[in-house]
């Protein structure tokens, strides 16, 4: 069986409303009343949000554009870091804070990608490999700045205040909701923008960067504002996530976490459908929560159960549930037009 | 000037052995263009296995390990230095036979194959020897210091770099001057006319792997007792292959041989200034080289780039 990829998996026009959705809102919605029933706990669900921002915000890059990113924990860790001395050094707020941690990736992810966005295949990923070592090097070493190894310790988690409403995320469960509402947000967000005109012509690059270029589209400004967005988003997760440990430190930037991330987007199958991040993310934190509960040596057979994949099914399991349901004759037929070859 | 003398000795040093690592890295890009993430991996293992068997550590209280500890150290670490790289040959033929599905798609399901294997590795060695640092043990005749002009130097690491001088004259002799090196770098320029005139094509890629995988395990017997073992070691050493093969040229031989003598020049010499910083040196350099050059000092064009 040929792989599928991205492409093959047609849209659903561009409304958001489709089955997928409307499975993840709900989930999303109720996950405080099940988590614990089911032997789970309610912090889990914050970082599996805010994991979920990070890996969709960067399928955009990984999945749709195909520009392999290997350094890209740098820019939750700037997000953190800047969250962190925002409330130290500027004020403590909410709003100020994740506008902090946001732009100051965005700025990172712009001029990083300015550097290498004329790059493509191994030199793009050998890149953003190297920066992203530069950024966990200055973070270790910029002891004044971001406190070396340990990292800034003790983040006060500020109120939410929007208008009249105040009301205190101290606890994991105001936590989750207001990561579950920004989740929601960007989720839906991101679905809109990969089935408009932008997304396509991000797929069209991935297959075939010259012929985009000749069709006539700005391939650098694009793959430069698709790093770029793809910073933002880790820049956001990296703010709610020193929210949500309370410190910022430099573990979090390091290739070891970098790489953690796309197999978590592989395992999913990011590369086959918008959910792949998502089926990912989930199952790398509740193999850890679960295989980790049985043996200290969770990360062996996590790593081996990743191997098999790509031995066997490169499109994760985002590609095995779309493989048994054009089986089982429930999904939409595939488009007869020929496939295109991947260059 | 003249203090900068032993910072350029420090970074010709580092240079060299640098080189012994991305020695077989580039070799596997170049003939089988899989970047090999599990390069690092194989490093440690075979630091990990040459460790075990200089210090007898698993035959224990048995007859044959009283009678093996009784030999001189400097025959085991000989041992050593040969089982290490073998160790790891053999676990790098496995890997390549669990790559053969990646073959044929692109080069992204290589890199995560080798990396998820990586992660492995590393929890096999956590497993089988501790988390905790440790060290290889060396014949007295290479340990310890020596004055020259004045300064001190530590004799393990020119024996190290000596090593490695030899080490990569014997690659580059064997890919140039033998008939298996001409293979090798047939299969690495046309596969396919490789496999018509009759050479069997996976058996030379196993080969390959196996013998990158061994240069690999050599380079990190020789260097263990430099940097020390811990299981993590594998990351701190893939990163610096990696660089020297971008900055060199992914499959030039003296590309990469070049880009590791600038890589170590640069750390030892920043190291001069500001020790603290001197990593971020082979960073800047890789961005200020590859900046220019986009194939790097010597490259051609690969697969790779697609």
């Amino acid at each position: 069986m040929p792989m599928i990829t991205l492409s093959d998996i047609p849209a659903r026009g561009g409304s958001p409303f489709t089955p997928a959705m409307g499975v993840f809102l709900l989930a999303l919605s109720t996950a405080p009343f099940w988590l614990p029933a089911v032997g789970l706990y309610q912090y889990l669900g914050i970082e599996v949000a805010i994991w979920l921002i990070f890996a969709l915000g960067f399928n955009l890059l990984f999945g749709y554009i195909g520009l392999h990113s290997f350094g890209h924990g740098a820019y939750l860790g700037i997000g953190a870091y800047a969250f962190g001395l925002f409330q130290q050094e500027i004020a403590v707020s909410l709003w100020g804070g994740l506008l902090a941690a946001i732009s100051a990736a965005t700025i990172a992810g712009g001029i990083v990608a300015a550097f290498i966005s004329h790059r493509r295949g191994i030199y793009y990923a050998l890149m953003t490999i190297a920066f992203g070592q530069i950024f966990w090097f200055c973070a270790i070493k910029l002891h004044g700045v971001t406190g070396g190894e340990d990292g800034l310790l003790g983040i006060p988690r500020p109120d939410f205040v929007l208008g009249p409403i105040r009301f205190s995320l101290a606890d994991n469960t105001s936590l989750y909701w207001f990561s579950a509402v920004l989740l929601a947000l960007v989720a839906i967000g991101l679905w809109r923008l990969v089935n408009a005109p932008f997304g396509r012509v991000l797929q069209a690059i991935r297959q075939n960067e010259t012929r985009a270029r000749f069709v006539g589209y700005d391939v650098w400004r694009i793959k430069w504002l698709t790093f770029t967005l793809s910073a933002a988003f880790a820049g956001l997760a990296g703010g709610l996530f020193s929210m949500a440990q309370e410190s910022a430190y430099p573990d979090v930037m390091s290739l070891h976490q970098s790489g953690l991330i796309v197999m978590m987007i592989l395992v999913g199958g990011g590369l086959v459908s918008f959910w792949g991040p998502v089926l990912g993310v989930i199952l790398y934190f509740v193999a850890r929560d679960v295989i980790g509960g049985i043996t200290e040596t969770w990360l062996l057979w996590f790593g081996l159960m990743f191997v098999i994949m790509v031995m066997s099914r490169p499109e994760g399991i985002a590609g095995l549930i779309h493989v048994a349901r054009t089986r089982l004759g429930h999904a939409p037929a595939g488009r007869s037009a020929p496939k295109p070859t991947e260059v | 000037m003249f203090e900068l003398v032993p910072h350029i000795i420090n970074g010709l040093t580092l240079g060299l052995l640098f080189a012994l690592i991305a020695l077989g890295f580039t070799l596997i890009v170049g003939v089988m263009e899989v970047i090999n993430l599990a390069h690092g991996a194989m490093f440690a293992l075979g630091a990990y296995f040459a460790m075990t068997t200089i210090g007898g550590g698993w035959f224990g209280g048995t007859e044959f390990g009283q009678w093996w500890l009784t030999l001189p150290i400097g025959t085991r670490y000989a041992i050593g230095v040969i089982v290490g790289p073998l160790m790891a040959a053999g676990a790098g033929m496995i890997l390549e036979l669990c790559l053969r599905p990646t073959y044929g798609k692109a080069p992204l399901y290589g890199l995560l194959l080798t990396f998820g294997a990586a992660l492995v590795i590393e929890e096999i060695i956590r497993l089988s020897w501790g988390t905790g640092e440790q060290s290889l043990p060396v014949p007295q005749a290479i340990n310890g210091a020596f004055f020259m002009g004045g300064l001190i130097f530590s004799k393990y690491k020119f024996f190290a770099a000596g090593f490695a001088i030899i080490a990569i004259f014997g690659v580059w002799a064997f890919l140039e001057k033998t008939p298996y090196g001409a293979i090798i770098k047939a299969g690495a320029h046309d596969s396919e006319m490789v496999r018509a005139l009759g050479y069997d094509l996976s058996k030379l890629r196993l080969l390959v792997f196996g013998f990158g995988a061994a240069l690999a395990g050599l380079a990190g017997t020789v260097m263990a007792p430099i940097w020390g073992l811990r299981p993590h070691i594998g990351i701190d050493v893939i990163i610096p292959a990696f660089l020297i093969i971008v900055v060199g040229g992914v499959g030039s031989f003296w590309g990469a041989v070049i880009a590791a003598v600038l890589v170590g020049l640069s750390v030892g010499i920043t190291g001069a200034y500001a020790p603290a910083w001197s990593m971020l040196s082979m960073y800047l350099l890789l961005i200020a080289i590859v900046g220019f050059r986009a194939r790097g000092l010597l490259g051609r064009k690969s697969a790779l780039e697609n």
